[in-house]
């Protein structure tokens, strides 16, 4: 048990802190296990994934809807359904949309949700830090969209270059709605990728070596890597250009003898690891779903692994390739230039192991396997088009153009998104106890496929034609026309098939109303979070796993027979968890994380109109970070909903899981 | 589990076969700014370069594509089928071999990668220079023909120059990053406020080379347009040397009293050489395209509108057949779009100016109120400018 004792786990059995008063005295402890005030004070890693998801879905159908805006703006040449001021605010909140308020916090629903679950631990770290980076999040999305009724959203893009982002070029507010509703949520997400980071490195369960992490857990710990580092940058970029902005501060103006290049500089210094942050949560997705579908182990673990690390690392050294054009001079642009074309090598050997993983598998086509299938080959062309960007001078006709917009959504949409959509479907009835279903999955993947294929297809051509970015029209007689009307009605096809997607969770849920719950394991999976009780209880874990392989799970299910063949030995139900568990202490709920990051957006709003809002939203703040620090991470009043831990019986067959909660002293999680 | 349907391969192979046609019609011949035009000696030493890469990308695609299809059909689960597959957990040759594969193909674009880029970065040093600025949202361009260090000639949308000699342009921005690109003669150069880029472009044969500004700059970036005009040495030398003439002063009663409708508003920020600027004006006249020859060139507002009719038609290398040099006097103005303009220029073309303020950083030109018959002497000036 050596292993255990140097790694402790998010819950207390040994003494705990007393307090007779209630902290600050505003608030009592909150203990709401049901109701929205569950929700809004929950520190639960399990309820905070879901939420991180509703929200991120959320901001994904503002996001779609305003991607509709863009195509039916340019589905006919000089059209004027929207004005140029209107479409230059449309596009850029549409990426800034996708990226910040969509993409990663979706995979961050999936690693919040999955990640302790994968390691076999009972939350995160920082339990109380986990709901403040959510509330972070939500609070800095809403504020960035709030901008569409205070005088119009921003309007530089999501690239926000300098000068054309100062004050002179773009005199309305939206800007700084943008550099403060970023670094609102550039909290959340910094916040977050040290609490998982710590959480994968401290919080395995015995056994659960780095080697034996399952590939969607070393993704988003190497996402959470680059994300400590990456963060800072865009930080720092954007308090640059706030005080630019609203100070009068000078860090890009070349009068004042800076240099717009920094600005683009430090932009993609931070923007193509961002790239990386956005699509390795999906291949750790699709890792998990393939194997499973294919009944056959990911093919090359170590390969897998180390190629998203050396894509990991390598993403910080081919940032100015988004700068080709830019002016830096030959020698930095065939360095940038090499370092970019060798970054598809770790990227195409993820690709060649996940055929052969299927490869001589018996592969069943279910709606997850459909999408990760799909991510496959969508985001081989994304990666060969990333190729031909690499070639500098083919790049300088390239960049800028619609051939850029096909490649990073095929990359983004039909990778990164394609990803998601298969971890909703696969992990959607370990969430919520049922199927999402098959008929509708079904139509939603091939409509969406189809959908995806016209809309962004054509853009490849349109590009190489010569159509640019960022344009709110085009003229007639430039060859543009036809496919982007095509490109229009795939646009409209992918907006049904996310009408389809909400509709089968709708009817799923009601479909299951009154049923028993499928079992734990209803896809005859491979790692950890299939041995628990869907939905999973609270507390995760009745005993903490002892994991003695890679795939544990499955190996407990399946065992060489004695000619050597492999096979079923045991069934599901023998090896998975039974629910009902008590005696286990938990973290408990606090009000202070909200409280605490409510106060950044009344900051945000003061840095802009009046200092008042900005002292309104400081002392929420300050009472928020002292609610929070003289309250004990446990409330020992109310442990709970369970019973006392010294009840604890385990009752699990594996004696030597079974003993190591009672015996291992474990700290009480600090967040 | 539903027992898996049979669609997929056709849809898979339907999709792959629409890629391929879709990239084989890139290159379709209306599309006057498509990149594989290669008009130019910079614009087909990079064709050199990428065709091959797009050929070797398609090829690995559909390679990868088909064996995608392959794996889906090939080992789909069998109904009733319980058995295990065999359980590999990886083949570390096989690894090793994908992984160096792609990365020996890269070596090869790697190599010729490099080469071109210091091709490209090569300037000839006795090149004809232009200076060309960008500013919000149209293209100036300058000559300094006898070399002494100030424009001598002061154009605007069009850079005319001769064709198949080499011209070096000097690439800056008066406000925000601007990107300046005419696909069929090179790649795009940024033009980036404080710093001078260099790009090297050759028309091999005269003739019209379209170009639109790429990197985002505003409110009208979809509109800031510029044409590359490359005529025959001798058209060029004309060209230059009308450019250089000041304008006359009109003699029709009408275009004198239409110059001084200028004298009054428009002088404030367009200039013409040899119209006196009134005095406030000194400030920021020229931040507006300099109109002393506008009837020579074939459009206006940026590049969006053509100020002959003619120019319209015909192949887009061509101006209706009539040769740039003899537009004024052979073309069919395009009356009606210049009133337009003059009538409420930011119902033509999206522009934030400040009508209150006349600032340096340009946004635009405002509405001037001008009356219809203000307009029309207006115009009557105007067309003489030639």
């Amino acid at each position: 048990m050596a292993l255990t004792e140097e790694r402790p786990l998010a819950l207390t059995t040994g003494d705990e802190v007393t307090v007779d008063h209630e902290p600050l005295g505003v608030f009592r402890r909150p203990t709401a296990t049901e109701g929205w005030r569950s929700w809004v004070t929950t520190v639960d890693h399990k309820k905070i994934g879901i939420m991180y998801g509703y929200a991120a879905f959320f901001f994904f159908l503002v996001g779609g809807l305003e991607a509709l805006v863009i195509r039916t703006q340019l589905a006919v040449p000089d059209n004027s359904v929207v004005s140029a001021e209107l479409y230059n605010q449309v596009y850029t909140m549409h990426g800034v949309t996708m990226v910040f308020l969509v993409i990663m916090p979706m995979a961050a629903a999936f690693a919040n949700y999955l990640l302790p679950l994968q390691i076999g631990a009972r939350d995160v770290a920082f339990p109380r830090m986990n709901a403040f980076s959510f509330w972070c999040f939500l609070f800095g999305g809403i504020f960035l969209n709030t901008s569409w009724f205070l005088g119009g959203a921003a309007d530089g893009g999501w690239f926000a270059y300098s000068p054309n982002t100062g004050v002179v070029f773009s005199p309305s507010h939206g800007l700084d709605f943008f550099t403060l509703g970023l670094l609102i949520t550039g909290i959340a997400s910094l916040v977050s990728s040290i609490n998982l980071t710590v959480t994968v490195l401290n919080m395995r369960a015995p056994g659960m070596t780095l080697m034996r992490m399952p590939v969607f857990t070393w993704m988003v710990l190497v996402v959470q890597v680059l994300l400590v580092f990456a963060l800072p940058v865009i930080t720092l970029a954007l308090i640059l250009l706030l005080f630019e902005r609203l100070y009068d501060a000078q860090f890009f103006n070349p009068e004042a003898g800076a240099d717009p290049l920094l600005w683009e500089n430090l932009f993609w210094i931070f923007g193509h690891p961002e790239v990386y942050i956005l699509i390795l949560p999906s291949f750790g997705i699709v890792s998990e779903v393939i194997p499973v579908f294919s009944r056959k182990p990911i093919f090359g673990y170590p390969f897998m692994v180390f190629s998203g690390i050396a894509i990991g690392f390598m993403g910080w050294g081919v940032w100015a390739h988004h700068m080709f054009a830019s002016g830096i001079g030959p020698i930095s642009v065939a360095a940038f230039s090499l370092s970019t074309m060798f970054i598809a090598v770790p990227t195409g050997v993820k690709i060649l192991n996940w055929l052969a993983t299927m490869w001589g598998g018996k592969l069943t086509f279910t709606t997850p396997m459909l999408f990760a299938v799909g991510l496959v080959a969508m985001f081989t062309v994304g990666g060969l088009s990333g190729v031909t960007h690499s070639v500098a001078p083919s790049d300088t006709q390239q960049t800028d153009t619609y051939y850029i917009v096909a490649h990073f959504h095929y990359v983004l949409f039909g990778g990164a998104l394609m990803g998601l959509f298969a971890g909703f479907y696969f992990w959607w009835p370990k969430v919520y106890g049922h199927f999402l279903g098959e008929r509708l999955g079904k139509a939603h993947f091939w409509l969406m496929l189809i959908g995806f294929n016209l809309t962004f297809g054509p853009m490849h051509i349109l590009g190489l034609q010569g159509m640019s970015r960022r344009i709110y029209t085009y003229d007639d007689g430039l060859g543009f026309n036809m496919w982007n009307f095509v490109s229009t009605v795939g646009a409209f096809l992918i907006a049904v098939s996310i009408l389809l997607f909400m509709a089968n969770v709708w009817t799923s849920r009601r479909k299951a109303k009154g049923q028993p719950a499928v079992g734990p394991d209803p896809w005859d999976s491979r790692s950890l979070e299939w041995m628990i009780p869907s939905p999973v209880p609270e507390y995760n874990f009745d005993e903490i796993p002892v994991v003695t392989s890679r795939d544990e799970f499955w190996t407990r299910k399946y065992g060489e027979d004695e000619n050597g063949k492999v096979v079923r030995l045991h069934s599901a139900d023998e090896v998975c968890q039974k629910p009902g568990a008590t005696g286990i202490h938990l973290p408990s709920p606090s009000y202070w994380p909200i409280v605490l990051s409510a106060g950044l957006p009344f900051i945000g709003y003061g840095l802009i109109y009046s200092l008042w809002w900005a002292a309104l939203g400081g002392v929420l703040v300050i009472a928020g970070i002292y609610g929070w620090a003289l309250e004990p991470a446990d409330d020992d009043e109310n442990p709970h909903g369970h019973d006392d831990h010294d009840d604890h019986d385990p009752s699990g067959d594996d004696a030597v899981a079974a003993d190591e909660p009672v015996d291992v002293p474990e700290e009480a999680p600090v967040g | 589990m539903p027992a898996p349907r049979r669609r997929l391969p056709s849809l898979v192979t339907g999709a792959l076969l629409l890629g391929v046609t879709l990239l084989a019609t890139g290159c379709a011949a209306d599309a006057p700014l498509d990149i594989f035009q290669g008009d130019g000696s910079e614009s087909q030493i990079i064709n050199d370069l990428q065709i091959p890469v797009f050929g070797v990308a398609v090829i690995i695609g559909i390679l990868v594509l088909a064996a995608i299809v392959f794996i889906v059909v090939k080992f789909r689960a069998k109904p009733d089928d319980d058995d295990l597959p065999p359980q590999t957990h990886g083949a570390l040759g096989l690894e090793l071999g994908w992984t160096l594969l792609p990365a020996l193909i890269l070596a090869f674009v790697a190599v010729g990668t490099v080469v071109t880029i210091f091709d490209l970065a090569d300037a000839p040093d006795d090149a004809l220079e232009v200076d060309v600025y960008g500013q919000q949202w149209w293209w100036g361009f300058e000559y300094d023909v006898d070399q002494d260090g100030t424009a001598d000639i002061v154009t605007a949308n069009e850079m005319v120059i001769p064709a198949g000699e080499p011209v070096v342009v000097n690439i800056r921005s008066r406000d925000v990053i601007h990107s300046f690109w005419i696909p069929a003669l090179n790649g795009k150069k940024d033009a980036v406020p404080g710093r001078t880029h260099h790009l090297t472009i050759q028309a091999d044969d005269p003739g019209i080379y379209r170009g639109q500004c790429t990197e985002f700059c505003g409110l009208s970036h979809a509109r800031m347009q510029m044409r590359v005009v490359a005529l025959e040495r001798a058209d060029y030398d004309a060209w230059i040397e009308n450019q250089q003439r000041d304008a006359e002063t009109p003699t029709d009663a009408d275009a004198a009293a239409g110059l001084e409708i200028f004298q009054g508003q428009c002088v404030t920020c367009h200039q013409i050489d040899g119209v006196d600027e009134v005095e406030f004006a000194a400030q920021v006249s020229g931040a507006a395209p300099n109109l002393t020859h506008l009837m020579t060139r074939s459009t206006f507002a940026g590049g969006i509108f053509e100020l002959y009719d003619e120019a319209n038609e015909g192949d887009p290398y061509d101006l209706g057949g009539i040769p740039y040099n003899d537009l004024p006097e052979q073309g069919t103005f395009n009356r009606n779009q210049l009133e337009a303009w003059l009538r409420n220029p930011p119902a033509e073309k999206p522009m934030a100016p400040d009508p209150t303020e006349f600032s340096q950083y340009g946004r635009g030109m405002p509405n001037l109120n001008l009356t219809e018959q203000q307009i029309d002497l207006l115009v009557a000036y105007l067309e003489t400018l030639k």
